[in-house]
């Protein structure tokens, strides 16, 4: 891996092409180990998977077979019920949502390297590192147990998964901030929560609440797939109804899950660009895309699980 | 809310397992199998699907794609494949051809176009069009035109989505078993089903100190390359 962190050494080679004016270029053996590194993997695990292969050349076939079976005919008596249910889900993203919120910002202000000493932001993100790596299905599975099967451990094991990858977007939020209004704080002789309250807050605030919009979006995802295992919301009928091949209710179930997340998506994006750019107007909007940064996304998690 | 009190007090194995994991299951044959399948689900599942998620984020833009109702087409075949959780295409694929590996497969195949595809979209927004009007100066079709002057802007960047998309398939993986798409899952479940939670917490966790180091080494790969 080290060789790859500095340029290739190899010496421009002598002029070998028809034009002496333009040497060679240098062979890239970086590039060629990487390469050999992952085709390699690809090739390995492609022989090894037990896939039955064969299978995949039926799958379009098969895959037809459902879809006409699901939405072919589709139970729009159930309509009603599934709505609901629906909108469950999507209140046990919110809920959850919330609960995530209210630890994971205390915590990533003790978790930012400007506001606490390093070992103690250190020690913090440990927390939020082990959170982050644990599905919220996981989660889940240990808390049916104690909450029952019920929206209240989807909520919970939302609750408990957000807390990891949001605290992480908060801190790097809250370590990108500006120093003056937290010194002017100082100078005024602000006590810690003052000087939280009046020198970093106001500087985070716009975009710590679209963060939290930004997960909710991910959220509608988990909390569709909780039910799954039991843990309440639209899942649940889905799986029953595929499980006891009522392939009308799946069908109509299956779309409901797609428009509802969509829709939600969208408002919830609306919304996020309102907070951060402000109203119509005050500020050029235009140089705003519709979405956070895709650096921002990508460390945001938009893990479904 | 007594209910509640009255669970947290009552005996919980899946807790009480928690408390106690047992990494004995390191030495059978059957979990090292399925630690094994769950990698090549990840690792296959992120590259069929990175593959595929290039073509659909660039068709989906200006630059990729002159025709309007063809953009608009492929934007929202992009926005429904996102919608769709992975446990819910395993599902779906489970239902449709059988339980085992290749189920897996696709679900993660789609989950990674759905990751891959929307970041590398969004990133295409941004790029320099200098290097755009100077292929299209020079008379380059389409192809040539996205050869020479999209993908080496967005390379370093769709590297590091695949990457991060290989992060997330390596997670979810562990979990599409649950509905019998292969992987280790499966043996999650089995134990599960049986009641040893102690077997069930020692597979989860020595899982996650495997994901813990390759998201050591991977985000370090992508710094560098962003």
């Amino acid at each position: 891996m080290t060789t790859t962190a500095t340029p290739p050494p190899t010496p421009a080679a002598p002029p070998t092409g028809p034009s002496p004016a333009l040497p060679s270029k240098p062979f890239d053996w970086p590039k060629l180990a990487w390469w050999t590194l992952t085709i390699g993997l690809v090739a390995w695990a492609a022989w090894q998977l037990d896939a039955k292969w064969s299978r995949l050349l039926d799958a379009p076939a098969d895959l037809w077979t459902l879809a006409r079976l699901m939405f072919g005919d589709m139970a729009w008596g159930e309509f009603g019920k599934l709505l609901g249910e629906m909108w469950e889900s999507i209140s046990i993203a919110w809920l959850g949502t919330i609960i995530a919120a209210i630890f994971a910002i205390p915590l990533s202000f003790v978790a930012a390297e400007n506001l606490v000493p390093k070992r103690v932001a250190i020690l913090i993100r440990q927390i939020f590192n082990v959170l982050r790596a644990v599905p919220e299905i996981i989660i889940a599975i240990a808390f049916i147990p104690v909450f029952g099967l019920s929206p209240m451990a989807g909520v919970m094991a939302i609750g408990v998964g957000s807390i990891g990858s949001l605290g992480k977007l908060f801190y790097e939020l809250i370590e990108a901030i500006d120093d003056g209004p937290i010194e002017a704080a100082d100078a005024v002789g602000a006590t810690g929560l003052q000087r939280l309250r009046w020198g970093v807050l106001p500087q985070v605030l716009p975009e710590l609440t679209s963060l939290v919009m930004y997960r909710f979006e991910v959220n509608i995802r988990a909390s569709a797939v909780l039910g799954l295992i039991g843990a309440g919301g639209i899942g649940s009928t889905l799986a029953l109804s595929i499980e006891f091949k009522q392939w009308e209710t799946a069908g109509l179930a299956l779309i409901i899950v797609v428009v509802g997340t969509i829709i939600v998506d969208t408002i919830s994006g609306m919304i996020r660009r309102r907070i951060v750019a402000g109203p119509p107007g005050t500020i050029d909007n235009d140089d705003l895309t519709d979405e956070l940064p895709p650096e921002a996304m990508a460390a945001a998690e938009i893990r479904t699980v | 809310m007594s209910e509640l009190i009255e669970n947290l007090s009552r005996r919980n194995p899946a807790i009480e397992g928690l408390l106690d994991p047992d990494f004995s299951q390191l030495w059978s044959e059957r979990t090292r199998t399925a630690f094994f399948e769950t990698l090549q689900l990840a690792i296959l599942g992120t590259a069929s699907g990175a593959i595929a998620a290039l073509p659909l984020a660039l068709w989906a833009t200006k630059v990729g794609n002159s025709n309007r109702p063809l953009r608009f087409a492929v934007r929202s075949l992009n926005n429904v494949i996102r919608s769709i959780p992975d446990l819910l295409y395993a599902l779906i694929f489970v239902s449709a051809i059988g339980i085992g590996a290749l189920p897996g497969l696709l679900a993660l195949f789609f989950f990674t176009i759905a990751v891959v595809s929307k970041l590398t979209f969004d990133i295409l927004d941004g790029i320099d069009m200098g290097p755009i009007e100077a292929a299209d100066a020079a008379g380059a079709s389409t192809t040539q035109r996205l050869r020479t002057s999209v993908i080496p802007q967005i390379l370093p960047a769709y590297t590091s989505f695949v990457l991060y998309g290989f992060e997330l398939n390596l997670r979810s993986s562990a979990v599409l078993g649950l509905v019998g798409a292969g992987g280790l899952g499966q043996r999650i479940n089995f134990f599960r089903g049986r009641g040893d939670w102690s077997e069930v917490w020692g597979i989860i966790i020595l899982f996650f100190l495997l994901v813990v180091i390759i998201e050591f080494v991977s985000v370090r790969l992508r710094r560098r390359l962003v």
